[in-house]
């Protein structure tokens, strides 16, 4: 596996894509950045390296292996909940963790107004909920598709209740004037859902603050550091959470195919990097057709409990059907990584509607389809092996010698 | 002045952001002691001299301000209290919004020195309900010194808060404001006219008898001392017997300095008679200051309920002077 790597779950999220890059960041040759092309605070990757443990959200999951994170405009950034990220991996031993990062000005900024009207309207639905992480991620996208619209208009089957204001984005935090100017218009748009939240004055004094820690970058940012060494884009959630492929309106609002990656790359070749588990896992509300409870119950979760806003954790066997239209969805993919291998007694789906089949060695079953080329067999670094060619339905390329180590 | 509210999370970004570019806590004692001595000042801000009057006034986001006024002796025998209080008392106003003791509590933050021995022997903010409240504690100059003489100026902090500070909570409702004076020694045994004049800047020509500034006070407000551990005097019985012999039960021992905004907030909830004891224990354990509702609990074990009537609404709302001048 050469040149730049794009890591995209192949399921609802949870495949293991946060222990995947940091293999990659761990193990192969010299990262150079790992960069976020999708998503905001509610990713949520685990990372277990010798003893250390992270659930990365803002942060890219290379930063226990010391390497920088750069936030695209295509990620959604939530300055207080990075703030409380930056302390978590300072109290693991990463040293200035806000040093580590750089955020595109383009990016859109989440503030606890999206947050609140977030909340405000996923308890409204009731039991109809979307299985949203109430961390505003939808808000924050919907409000910034609302220029030029009025009150009474619908927008994404969402009626706008006042009149909307340009966006702010995190270019703007450096700009007390302007930033003032757009949480104004923001706290005024969402009054009649939240009434008055939290002060514009604070908010405009703390993305100063903000703006004053981290590096942003214009312009080809992603251009600039792969001229340094290897990127790995790090993808959040999975393809069937995808806004446009995925099964609404259990979807997130944000491009989980390799798309904004390769836009990024402005046409830099890159291995894409599908994760999937050995079998099928989904968080809160939706569709999972290959479900089965006792699935969930043989594999319990020690990073994955019930969100309040999210919903309860589920589990089912394999589902071939999805694995394949997700790779389809991705554009094909140049390999797996395939997590979980630790995994026994697995069964897998082949055709809608036919029984569980049981899949004895399901290294095997994978690598028959795709060359499998970082394995998984358990939660730590130490488990994660980044294979130097594919692992192919011949077993004698089965090359686990880790690049580097 | 009182816009806006506070939430501690964005306080704890504030602090994590700041601390990433190098500035912390302590930044404006550090620049101020890297001075010579004779050029240390309070910051502007504050510095009460010629202030007419630190006002908390209603607003249309906050109709029903409640002023908590918290100011602390900063000299050299409160040991690193001094330091945990420009850390921690910056969540106060979420813990006391948060549990619903106050709808809008705003707050000012001061610091007490020795007015025989300091340069800055008094610092008294503004009241806020936002993030400026932050910048008042890490602008408050934490001098250290004192004279070692069991005596500090808190009577001239006293005076202040009776006779420049203006509320609407009073004036408007009659309804008493909250002072906290966080200290380890004695009221000096007289409040210098001297000293008011060159602090504070009113034409004071004779001393004043500190206890009546008390008095004249407690009109106006529920007055505290709070008495925290790791400070000189934690232990003697003779700092006991003055504060209580001026404020009653309203002296209270602290054990855990970094407790004291569980404190504050457990004192308001009970005197509002929003909580009893236990409640506010609760609330305190469920905001995650478990370890500190143990300290707060010894602290207020002896405040009854009996003291605890609310002030009916004043006769004349800014009454006569009644200090005693010796």
């Amino acid at each position: 596996m050469n040149g730049h790597v794009i890591v995209v779950g192949l399921g609802f999220g949870d495949e293991g894509k946060g222990s995947v890059v940091d293999a990659l960041c761990h193990d192969g040759p010299p990262v150079a950045s790992v960069v976020r092309f999708n998503g905001g605070a509610q990713a949520a990757h685990n990372v277990v390296a010798g003893g250390r443990h992270h659930t990365f959200s803002q942060f890219g999951s290379g930063t226990l292996a010391g390497v920088p994170t750069h936030l695209s405009r295509h990620v959604l950034v939530e300055p207080i909940a990075l703030a409380a990220e930056s302390r978590e991996l300072a109290a693991l031993g990463v040293r200035d963790p806000l040093g580590l990062l750089s955020v595109d000005a383009g990016a859109l900024l989440t503030t606890p107004l999206h947050v609140r009207a977030n909340r405000a309207r996923e308890d409204a639905r009731g039991d109809a909920r979307h299985g949203s992480c109430g961390k505003g991620i939808g808000e924050t996208v919907w409000y910034s598709l609302l220029a030029g619209a009025r009150p009474g208009d619908v927008v994404e089957h969402q009626e706008v209740v006042g009149t909307p204001g340009a966006a702010p984005r995190v270019g703007d935090c450096a700009d007390p004037a302007a930033l003032r100017r757009k949480l104004d218009a923001l706290a005024r748009f969402y009054e009649p859902l939240i009434g008055a939240g939290t002060s514009v004055a604070e908010l405009v004094s703390l993305y100063r603050d903000f703006a004053d820690a981290v590096r942003i970058t214009r312009g080809d940012e992603v251009g600039r550091l792969a001229g340094r060494g290897r990127l790995v884009f790090e993808g959040a959630q999975g393809v069937w959470l995808d806004q446009h492929h995925g099964f609404h309106p259990h979807t997130t609002w944000s491009t989980t195919t390799p798309a904004n990656a390769r836009e990024l790359l402005r046409g830099r070749p890159a291995t894409v990097l599908g994760v999937t588990r050995t079998y099928q896992t989904r968080h809160g509300a939706g569709p999972l057709p290959t479900e089965d409870p006792a699935v969930a119950a043989r594999f319990p979760e020690r990073h994955n409990a019930t969100g309040r806003y999210q919903g309860a954790w589920r589990a089912g066997h394999l589902d071939a059907v999805l694995l394949e239209r997700a790779v389809a969805l991705c554009g094909g993919v140049d390999g797996l990584a395939v997590t979980h291998l630790d995994a026994t007694g697995l069964k897998v789906v082949t055709s809608r509607g036919a029984p569980p089949e049981d899949m004895p060695d399901p290294l095997d079953w994978f690598a028959r389809r795709h060359p499998v080329l970082v394995t998984g067999y358990g939660p730590d670094r130490a488990d994660h092996a980044v294979l130097a060619t594919g692992h192919g339905p011949d077993r004698a390329v089965r090359t686990c010698a880790t690049i580097g180590a | 002045m009182g816009h806006g509210k506070w939430d501690d999370n964005a306080y704890a970004a504030a602090r994590t952001f700041r601390a990433a570019k190098g500035i912390d806590d302590f930044g404006y004692t550090a620049a101020v002691r890297n001075r010579p001595r004779h050029e240390w000042r309070a910051d502007p801000s504050m510095d009460p001299k010629g202030v007419v009057a630190r006002e908390c006034r209603d607003s249309a986001e906050h109709a029903d301000s409640t002023p908590i006024a918290v100011l602390f002796d900063v000299t050299g025998s409160m040991g690193s209290v001094p330091k945990v209080m420009q850390r921690k008392l910056g969540k106060l106003h979420g813990l006391i919004q948060r549990k619903g003791y106050l709808a809008d509590p705003q707050l000012m933050f001061g610091g007490i020195g020795d007015a025989d021995s300091d340069r800055v022997p008094l610092q008294v903010g503004q009241f806020e309900s936002d993030n400026r409240m932050d910048e008042q504690l890490r602008t408050i100059f934490l001098e250290g010194n004192g004279g070692g003489q069991k005596s500090e100026s808190y009577e001239l902090a006293a005076y202040f808060v009776a006779r420049h500070v203006v509320t609407d909570a009073w004036r408007k409702r009659g309804r008493k404001g909250y002072l906290f004076l966080i200290g380890d020694e004695l009221n000096k045994p007289r409040l210098e006219a001297k000293h008011v004049r060159r602090v504070i800047g009113d034409d004071v020509r004779q001393d004043i008898d500190p206890v009546s500034v008390y008095r004249e006070l407690e009109r106006r407000w529920h007055v505290h001392f709070v008495l925290p551990n790791q400070s000189a005097y934690y232990n003697d019985p003779e700092i006991a017997d003055h504060w209580r012999g001026i404020l009653g039960q309203r002296f209270l021992k602290l054990d855990d300095p970094g407790a004291v905004c569980e404190l504050i907030a457990a004192t308001i909830g009970l005197e509002e008679r929003v909580v009893d004891l236990d409640q506010a224990m609760v609330d305190l354990a469920e905001v995650g200051s478990a370890a500190e509702s143990e300290s707060v609990g010894k602290a207020l074990v002896g405040v009854g309920a009996g003291t605890l009537a609310k002030s009916a609404a004043p006769p004349a709302l800014d009454g006569p002077d009644d200090v005693t001048l010796r």
